[in-house]
């Protein structure tokens, strides 16, 4: 992308916006390179690249939204999707709630791009297979015998995205991300096990030179032999411990989905009415930080062109602020949180989490388990997704640890757990000091993906419903 | 959108499989798209925003000795399309030979498949698009007042064209509308909530009025819901539930997982893997359906394949490639990235729902949840995301934080009714389904 005559043509799709005589008006263009090597059971037999480039051009007319997108880079393609969005936003005031006002923000005008000490593109398709069949064949040495399928992926992008909106922002950001994956599939007779375990960043390819199979793959082929000769897990309501990875999934997916505020305003949260009330137990503490340097939800300015930054969101147990874009904002007369994020140029933003954490606590592991008579520690965070309006959440565990007598006794496998996020809360007893931000993914919403991280310490609860089978 | 129909999309398609070759691929397939989406958001009783999508690329697949290299765009110009034979020609050097790769599809004639394009459908503006949800707007708003109702519409047009070194050309033009409509009810501290949907290829087979009615009415049922005590207990999984099911064992056929080991239905091809009141069906050539077409991601011609037949699994679901490598006949199952199941049409069975249903004295009904198993263990372990409890042949009280767990070889294997009635969307059956021994936990 030449980027000086791409800012060009945006502020003259900007200029063509203003004489429209929109209350705003958001374009961003995007191009994305990017490439990605599969091996499976030992061969490369897939290699890929590729890019995407394009531009969405958001208005509110009349205080109701239009968005248009197109794939296409010239001009009069752009000037044709800001008549669409035009249409578009001319359809949405036929019913709208109240008029959309924006808060007044000042425009920013900054180029910005993360850090990374290895260009992906300057390494070689040899020196990343090599790392990739050492994490394969790590993994396959240890699952040995029951060893059934492998698969290891590397995959990079490289992102130039800039904002320009009828504030006077003009904004160039640039992203380099690189996540490694590994699938590991093992046998025992007709029982078979797969896990996976990823790992992520916005680094260059230092990840891969920051990651030892022990610690990625391994782990992986570790879990999947053990489950060969655990049995199922148990089924109904325990004392629970979750790890770091399963305590991400959890604050994503049970509170933070509720803490978005466009959530709160469709009536769809169970957080709407809450703010400032204790909703947690007092060990639980919240943030959502989009400024932890190389994280994989972390972003200097969200799609609006509001910086992002680290917000409470739970203090002590009580709801402190909700994530907000420059409407949800407005609506609610608050500042705006620089949580709006588009899944590219071809979505509109949308309230988003970046890295949501649980703050850790002083307590150790042993501390949490040791007045547990029988209970269960949930480890290796897989999957999760939440009813907001319901309040009612599912994780699934890649492993689970039964705890008898304060101690970490048998592992079960095949674990999921449910809960409704307020009972879940209110009923954490304790939270340990160590702390991980590990649970990379790319969470879903209105049809839109985001890269987003969760994690926090080892948290218990006073009681969880086991989805399991014994 | 071009009024042109295919024929650019398969001229590019066909300069970047000549670009692959002739830089050094010795097969090479490439398929282009483009299309338009319209999407009215509804939040709150009210209109959120309205999109208009216009998306275009270009993938392109190059082997050189098995190996595989690929390289896609955002744009479907001829300039790219070059650049794309000839780049995805340099990774498929750098991939590792696969001795099990023989050759691409041959040419060979496609099916006629009709309903896949309306135009009337195609022609659809904006507004068009926000009527269907204002109407269900005020259907919910007629039936609960004090609904909270959300939801989106669209409307997609997608032209796609498949080109490959052989000679193979194959071209479609499809539509498809979708409606969904969610609507929370707060009475009392209580919450209820339950979404409709409806989804159709041509305008013909789509039905928006009335969404928001009926989702407005099963939100009030889920008002008071209660959790039970954890049991071993008869399941009736109702059609969408039942759907998460048997699409999750359809999946779990695909031949590429069969081949790699990593499925539970490994070995299992000719043997009984569900009770006799299992039929399935895939059929892509349903008229109108909803995953029907004429061709797979390979340039194959789709076929109606029978999957299980009174419980017996029948065939996995295959690939050319691993057709080729196990000496089976290709089913036509291929997207451009593997191997996924089409309309899936269980056999209906004796009893309607409301007769498996009546049957159970002390049970669950699921209406919705994701009761499909992991695909490589067979395990299942999922929330109850709406059901009920049932008592002495009737459902009583909705669930709440309910989980039913299980393998699906019992479960499956243990089936003991698939209803006479269904829930059909254009392509597919959804019957209610009975399990008759299921893990269930809740906070009892």
């Amino acid at each position: 992308m030449d980027r000086k005559a791409v800012k060009l043509q945006l502020e003259r799709l900007r200029e063509a916006a203003a004489r429209r005589k929109v209350d705003f008006a958001e374009i961003r263009c995007a191009a994305v390179a990017h490439s990605a090597l599969m091996l499976q059971d030992g061969r490369a037999d897939r290699v890929g690249a590729g890019r995407r480039t394009g531009m969405g051009v958001r208005v509110l007319s009349n205080g109701a939204w239009g968005f248009a997108s197109t794939e296409s880079l010239d001009e009069s393609d752009w000037l044709a999707s800001l008549e669409d969005a035009l249409d578009m936003a001319r359809v949405s005031a036929v019913r709208m709630d109240e008029p959309v006002v924006l808060p007044d923000t000042p425009g920013v005008v900054d180029d910005v791009q993360t850090s990374f000490e290895i260009d992906p593109t300057s390494v070689s398709l040899d020196r990343t297979l090599a790392a990739v069949k050492g994490y394969e064949e790590a993994s396959g040495r240890h699952a040995c015998h029951s060893l059934a399928n492998l698969m290891t992926g590397y995959n990079d992008a490289h992102q130039v995205e800039i904002v320009c909106n009828t504030r006077g922002s003009l904004i160039s950001s640039e992203t380099v991300r690189t996540l490694l994956w590994h699938a590991i599939t093992t046998q025992n007779g007709s029982l078979r096990q797969r896990c996976r375990e990823v790992r992520a960043g916005q680094t260059g390819f230092e990840l891969v030179e920051q990651t030892p199979a022990a610690h990625f793959s391994v782990e992986a082929a570790r879990r999947a032999v053990s489950l060969l000769s655990a049995p199922p897990a148990p089924a109904g309501k325990f004392p629970a411990v979750f790890d770091p990875s399963i305590a991400g999934l959890l604050v994503h997916e049970a509170l933070g989905h509720n803490t978005e505020a466009d959530s709160v305003l469709t009536g769809q949260s169970i957080l709407d009415g809450k703010l400032g009330k204790k909703i947690a137990a007092d060990c639980i503490s919240v943030v959502d930080d989009s400024d932890i340097p190389g994280s994989w939800g972390s972003y200097q300015y969200d799609s609006e062109g509001t910086p992002g930054g680290r917000r409470t969101l739970i203090e002590k147990g009580v709801l402190k602020s909700f994530l907000h874009s420059l409407e949800t904002a407005g609506k609610m007369g608050v500042e705006p949180t620089g949580s709006a994020r588009a899944d590219g140029f071809a979505h509109r933003p949308i309230v988003r989490m970046s890295n949501t954490m649980i703050l850790p606590g002083q307590s150790s592991l042993e501390d949490l388990l040791a007045d547990i008579d029988l209970g269960i520690l949930l480890r290796a965070g897989q999957w999760g997704y939440v009813w907001c309006e319901k309040g009612q959440y599912t994780c699934h565990a890649g492993e689970g640890i039964m705890i008898r007598n304060g101690q970490l006794a048998e592992k079960v496998r095949d674990v999921s757990v449910s809960g409704m996020v307020l009972e879940t809360l209110a009923n954490a007893l304790d939270v340990s000091r160590d702390f991980e931000l590990k649970m990379p993914g790319n969470c879903g919403k209105d049809g839109q993906g985001m890269a987003v991280n969760g994690g926090g310490p080892y948290v218990k609860v006073r009681e969880i419903v086991v989805g399991g089978q014994a | 959108m071009s009024r042109a129909g295919t024929d650019d999309l398969l001229r590019v398609a066909e300069i970047a499989c000549e670009a692959a070759v002739k830089a050094g691929a010795e097969f090479a397939d490439a398929f282009a798209e483009r299309g338009r989406d319209l999407s009215v958001s509804v939040e709150k009783n009210a209109i959120g925003s309205t999109d208009a999508r216009l998306r275009s690329s270009i993938s392109v697949r190059t082997f050189v000795a098995g190996g595989t290299g690929w390289w896609s765009a955002s744009t479907t110009s001829e300039e790219t399309a070059r650049e794309a034979g000839l780049k995805s020609a340099e990774l498929a050097r750098a991939a590792e030979p696969d001795p099990d790769f023989v050759s691409l599809v041959s040419p060979a004639p496609y099916p006629l498949v009709e309903g896949l394009y309306d135009e009337r459908l195609a022609s659809l503006g904006g507004p068009d698009v926000a009527s269907w949800m204002i109407e269900n707007i005020d259907s919910a708003l007629g039936a609960a007042p004090d609904a909270v109702v959300s939801g989106q519409a669209d409307a997609h047009t997608r032209e796609h064209a498949l080109a490959n070194s052989l000679g193979v050309r194959a071209a479609q033009r499809t539509t498809r509308a979708a409606i969904y409509v969610q609507v929370i009810l707060r009475r009392n501290g209580d919450v209820g909530t339950f979404y409709e949907w409806d989804s159709a290829r041509r305008l013909v087979d789509l039905t928006p009025a009335g969404l928001g009615a009926k989702a407005a009415a099963e939100a009030a049922r889920y008002l008071g819901s209660q959790t039970i005590k954890t049991a071993t207990l008869p399941v009736v999984f109702g059609p969408l539930a039942a759907r998460a099911l048997f699409l999750g064992l359809c999946s779990a056929a695909s031949a590429e997982d069969i081949q790699r080991k990593r499925s539970f239905l490994v070995g299992k091809k000719n043997e009984a893997i569900a009770s006799e009141h299992i039929t399935l069906v895939d059929d892509a050539l349903v008229p109108g359906g909803l995953l029907s077409g004429t061709f797979d991601g390979d340039g194959a011609a789709h076929g109606p394949v029978t999957l299980v037949d009174r419980g017996t699994l029948c065939t996995y679901l295959h690939s050319n490639y691993t057709a080729t490598k196990s000496g089976e006949a290709n089913t036509g199952h291929a997207t451009r990235l593997g191997i996924a199941p089409t309309n899936i049409r269980p056999t209906p069975g004796m009893k309607t729902a409301a007769e498996i249903i009546g049957e159970v004295d002390d049970g669950i009904y699921v209406v919705l949840g994701r009761p499909s198993p992991e695909t490589a263990s067979g395990q299942i372990s999922a929330l109850v995301d709406a059901g009920f409890r049932i008592e002495k042949g009737a459902l009583t009280y909705p669930l709440k934080n309910t989980m039913v767990a299980g393998h699906a070889l019992e479960w499956l294997g243990s089936l003991d009714a698939v209803s006479s009635d269904y829930r059909e969307e254009p392509g597919l059956i959804l019957p209610t389904v009975r399990i008759p021994s299921v893990r269930v936990a809740s906070e009892d």
